[in-house]
């Protein structure tokens, strides 16, 4: 037996990994440092398939990371200035133990115009610690680093194209909403969340500018907002207002690393989408006169410094055009010759660009006044992004273009049970009708969103049916509106007995549709129809047998053609069943009754319904028998 | 006394001496008697020769120094003596008024100051160190070269970077632009993907070798760990004003995994509880009464008459093989070879007719193989939306939010809102592969504490 005998673990996975500890002695760096070079430069940790080979024989669960990622980190000039920075520290350190101020004034000075050589310039990210006081660095000992992102790493290494960055925005939106609200504590630099806010509202205003906000859904968690930028759907969701508490198991330190990288990111796609649009950047109000009226009151309200980024933030006026805005013409999809089902899908495509376009001027034309009890910004965001015209009290925020004594107002937004001043020209509304309106894509009656009344569930539009799912019932009727049949409700204080006539035409049309989707799918009921028409037949035959034969005139009997091409659709499903193979026709039952079933739950759901609805109107009866 | 006498004479005798005190001269009439003492000695010289006169001299020296700046002897006529016309009243008052109307009270110097004044006409000593320079020899010899660097036209570094920046002040770019941090609120942005980067003018075989050139990124790094959204949009029972029975269905899911937890609690509780038993009434008697009882001994041959019987080990005494035997043996052993060979073959013609079978057992294991491969893969892909184990600790998921029907809020201002987003964020870039899940690290202490009693506390009890 010739050749050498093969060593253990010194092939394969067992060299493709590299554990964190390893890792990190390789690239000589801290814990912490290694943490973030690994989030900056979107390094993952990996699972290997076989672990006992790669921990060599060990079963101990560990980090591990590719070796190749980490020999990749290891040519990264920023890993250098890691080290440097490490050793300033460390420097800094001394000199403050050693009460050397003249030393700490050089350093510090040193490290702030850290100059990038001119071969090196743009090559490699420069470190610098502007802000970096005598507190910080007691606060944050050697945490604090302001390292500089290098863009252009940003934009052809983790980001190839602006589509991806577009498509990893999801998670920079959330984050930045989410630091924009913290409190200006020690939790993070205060900087941080300036900027974040500044972020935040830049896209806030870029969406506005687009009308590009499809679905908003209201959780006990925060405000989840959908929006279609560019193609591409983008998720984020937005805290309520003053509802912080700062949880203990989360890691600041690298929550605030991905803030940094995030900001990064979203910065230059705001940008760029401004581009887009030809707004300019950073973004500027429009209609400098307007805003000159209004500073008297502005002086309360903010610093001079940051009374302009308040105004932007009160999302109430439109932004400033590089080019000036020209009445946009309605970009018409082109029409191909198609057949089948391209010109379904064509036909479909159609129908959503017009849906989308009418969504997007779904408040055109209405002013809305906002009390000052209902969250203000992101009704002011929802409105204008449908076209609407917003307002609110001026001591209530910066911003406010009109009073509520304004004639012209149509919606008064209200969250509380009564208002003594009502005027007569204007809806009393709750905030929930904006954001169902928005979801349902249609302006939606008012009546059930009046002031004190029930509100009707407010559903969420990320979800979708499939076939047989349950759909609760305020779905059904809103799909019902939006097909544009008739409204059911027509006056919100209904009679009980009007109530109760439109719970059975409710129910009504559950059943019809159940009825119509098990014509759809269940063949047992083909065959009770076969059975029917074949015992007609037979009639027909033993009327043929009755002897006082009468020709009588033929009626021309209306040939329905729907009936007709459904039996001859349902014949040909018949025939293609008995035609089926074995096995075929096993997996086909199994389908069948796995539709069924979800058909039987879903009505199983809305009895149940039915029963709740009620007896909670038996409730209500009793109560006003009792009242 | 005779020195002092002759000195006396000499200080006396210098021409043109004027002493300023009159009694010079006169005390040459007191004269002691002279007293013998040995001389050869330095210390008598010192202490038995008289020098005062000496002294007195000079000491009057000094005086007409101090007083009039000079030796009388050696002023002028002029400056010691005038002529009195008689019209220095005029003079004076000629000189006066103006005086007094330009000097006010204040101009009055007070009287102390005037006693402070030095009343010497000889100047103060200078003190020298204080007009010295230090490292003048090397401050003149640095200069000295660097008048000579620049008759040369070399400017020092710190006049070339003056004039550096000038220059570039006065041509609009600023020389050193300072680096603003990432986290600026006032940064700015500009078009990232289509910035033209600068094309690389150095050579690449330089950049390489020097290490200044970029590894390129692998794209391997560009995909995501998981194929999870970013976002995972709560269940629509987590609205506000949920639909009942969404709402219904969200708290039956937190209710199931309240249960399960609940009972992997228990489990853990059971099998960890100790078996001890409780005494009861039976086993305490027990106890008082043992050894009291004789019981029946066990046997303990009967254990072992059974392993005897089980026991059926090959005996260990086999009796050797006749010849005749082993040759049958063989015979058999042929016999059963080729039979199988004989059957084979059989076999293999009778295949022939099996075709059908065989084709149809051959599609079925390809069936099989098939959906065994999509099962895989299926396993595969719902593996990928799986969060790893990446660490010491396993991702769990976290629990529900959830909002109990009575604890539902009306109407959007009275919301209170549930769980915690930053959590939920952390927790989400866990789930997707992104972080390793970790704790928070725990306090240890170096240390053990050390509990003493006060003095004071131990008194009182």
């Amino acid at each position: 037996m010739g050749g050498l005998q093969k060593k253990k673990y010194e092939s394969g996975s067992a060299t493709n990994y590299i554990s964190r500890n390893k890792a990190r002695k390789k690239l000589s760096l801290s814990l912490a440092d290694f943490r973030r070079l690994c989030i900056l430069k979107g390094i993952y940790p990996h699972e290997p398939k076989h672990k006992k080979k790669v921990n060599k024989g060990s079963t101990a669960p560990r980090t591990f990371y590719l070796l190749k990622d980490i020999r990749f980190l290891l040519h990264e000039p920023i890993v250098g200035k890691f080290r440097e920075y490490k050793i300033f520290v460390r420097k800094l350190r001394t000199a403050y133990g050693k009460a050397e101020w003249g030393a700490v004034g050089r350093l510090k000075r040193e490290q702030a115009f850290v100059q990038i050589g001119p071969h090196h310039q743009g090559e490699f990210t420069c470190f610098e610690s502007s802000g970096f006081s005598s507190r910080s660095f007691i606060l944050w000992g050697c945490h604090v680093m302001n390292e500089r992102l290098k863009p252009e790493n940003l934009s052809d290494k983790r980001y190839p194209t602006f589509i991806d960055a577009l498509r990893d925005v999801d998670d920079a939106l959330s984050m930045c909403f989410l630091f924009s609200t913290f409190a200006r504590t020690g939790k993070c630099h205060v900087q941080t969340i300036q900027l974040c806010r500044r972020l935040s509202v830049e896209w806030m205003n870029y969406i506005i500018a687009s009308r590009s906000l499809r679905k908003v859904f209201l959780s006990i968690k925060g405000m989840y907002y959908q929006a279609e930028v560019l193609g591409q759907t983008v998720t984020w969701i937005v805290p309520y207002q003053f509802a912080h508490d700062h949880p203990t198991d989360v890691d600041y330190r690298v929550m605030a690393t991905f803030t940094e990288l995030y900001t990064t990111l979203l910065g230059f796609v705001n940008f760029r989408l401004y581009q887009t649009l030809n707004l300019v950047y950073p973004p500027k109000l429009d209609g400098q006169g307007e805003l000159s009226l209004k500073s008297e009151c502005e002086e309360d309200y903010a610093l001079e410094s940051e009374s302009y980024s308040e105004k932007l933030s009160a999302l109430s006026a439109s932004l400033a055009r590089t080019v000036p805005s020209v009445e946009e013409e309605e970009a018409e999809l082109d029409h191909f010759p198609a057949e089948g089902e391209d010109l379904e899908k064509m036909e479909a495509r159609e129908k959503i660009e017009l849906e989308q376009n009418k969504q997007k001027k779904l408040f055109e034309g209405l002013k809305f006044f906002l009390n000052r009890e209902v969250p203000r910004e992101s009704l002011a965001f929802v409105i204008r992004c449908l076209g609407g015209q917003v307002s609110w009290d001026k001591s209530l925020c910066i911003g406010s273009t009109y009073d509520e004594t304004d004639e012209t107002i149509t919606h008064h937004i209200v969250d509380r049970p009564s208002i003594e001043k009502q005027y007569i020209n204007r809806y009393y509304i709750q905030p929930q009708w904006v954001y169902d309106c928005v979801n349902a894509k249609m302006l939606l009656p008012v009546e059930e969103y009046f002031l004190g009344v029930t509100l009707p569930p407010h559903l969420s539009p990320f979800v979708e049916e499939s076939e047989g799912d349950y759909v609760p019932p305020e779905k059904l009727k809103l799909m019902a509106l939006q097909r544009g049949e008739k409204p059911l409700f027509t006056e919100a204080a209904a009679e009980e007995e009007e109530e109760e006539e439109e719970g059975d035409e409710d129910e009504e049309e559950e059943e019809d549709e159940d009825d119509e989707d098990e014509d759809d799918q269940s063949e047992e009921e083909d065959e009770a129809e076969d059975e029917e028409n074949l015992a007609e037949m037979e009639a027909k035959r033993a009327q043929g047998k009755r002897l006082p034969v009468k020709v009588t005139p033929g009626k021309v009997k209306p040939e329905n053609r729907m009936r007709t091409e459904q039996e001859e659709k349902a014949e040909e499903k018949r025939l293609a069943i008995m035609m089926m193979k074995k096995r075929e026709k096993y997996l086909y039952d199994k389908i069948m009754f796995g539709k069924k079933r979800n058909v039987r739950e879903a009505n199983k759901l809305a009895a149940k319904r039915k029963a709740h609805d009620d007896a909670s109107k038996a409730d209500k009866k009793k109560k006003k028998k009792k009242c | 006394m005779a020195a002092a006498w002759r000195h006396k004479r000499v200080a006396a005798s210098q021409p043109g001496f004027l002493p300023l005190k009159s009694n010079l001269g006169g005390d040459s009439s007191n004269v002691k008697r002279r007293k013998r003492v040995n001389k050869n000695k330095k210390k008598s010289w010192n202490k038995f020769s008289d020098i005062q006169d000496v002294e007195e001299f000079l000491e009057d020296v000094r005086l007409q120094e101090r007083t009039t700046g000079g030796l009388i002897a050696e002023k002028t006529d002029d400056s010691l003596f005038f002529v009195d016309t008689g019209d220095k009243d005029e003079k004076d008052k000629d000189a006066q008024p103006e005086t007094t109307v330009k000097k006010g009270k204040h101009s009055k110097p007070l009287r102390i100051d005037l006693i402070l004044q030095p009343d010497s006409h000889i100047p103060a000593p200078k003190n020298v160190l204080a007009f010295q320079q230090p490292n003048a020899k090397k401050q003149r010899r640095t200069s000295d070269r660097a008048a000579k660097l620049a008759s040369m036209g070399i400017l020092p570094r710190r006049e070339k970077l003056l004039q550096l920046r000038r220059a570039a002040a006065a041509s609009g770019v600023s020389a050193k632009k300072r680096a603003v941090a990432n986290n600026n609120p006032d940064r700015t942005f500009y078009d990232l993907w289509t910035a033209e980067t600068a094309p690389e003018t150095a050579d690449p075989y330089y950049l390489e070798q020097t290490k200044k050139k970029l590894v390129k990124r692998p794209d391997r790094l560009n995909e995501k760990p998981s194929v999870l959204p970013a976002i995972e949009v709560i269940a629509p029972g987590g609205s506000y004003n949920p639909d009942f029975f969404s709402h219904q269905d969200l708290l039956r899911k937190a209710h199931e995994v309240e249960v399960k937890k609940i009972k992997a609690e228990e489990k853990l509780a059971r099998q960890l509880a100790v078996n001890e038993d409780v005494a009861t009434e039976e086993t305490t008697f027990k106890e008082q009464v043992e050894g009291l009882i004789e019981e029946e001994e066990i046997e303990p041959e009967e254990p072992e008459g059974d392993t005897e019987g089980t026991v059926t080990g090959p005996t260990a005494t086999q009796e050797k093989k006749t010849e005749k035997q082993r040759k049958k043996e063989k015979a058999k052993r042929i016999k059963e070879l080729q039979r199988k060979a004989e059957r084979q073959v059989i076999d293999k013609r009778q295949q022939l007719f099996q075709l059908r079978s065989i084709s149809a057992d051959l599609k079925k294991q390809e069936q099989r193989t098939k959906m065994r491969q999509a099962q895989r893969k299926a396993q595969q892909e719902a593996q990928k939306s799986m969060p790893r184990r990446l660490g010491k600790l396993k991702f769990q998921d976290p629990d529900l939010d959830v909002q109990l029907s009575n604890e539902l809020a009306g109407s959007l201002r009275s919301l209170k809102p549930e769980g915690s987003i930053l959590k939920d964020r952390f927790l989400s870039l866990q789930k997707r592969n992104i972080i390793e899940p970790r704790d928070r690290a725990k306090f240890k202490r170096k240390y053990k504490l050390k509990f003493s009693e006060k003095r004071a506390f131990r008194e009182i009890q």
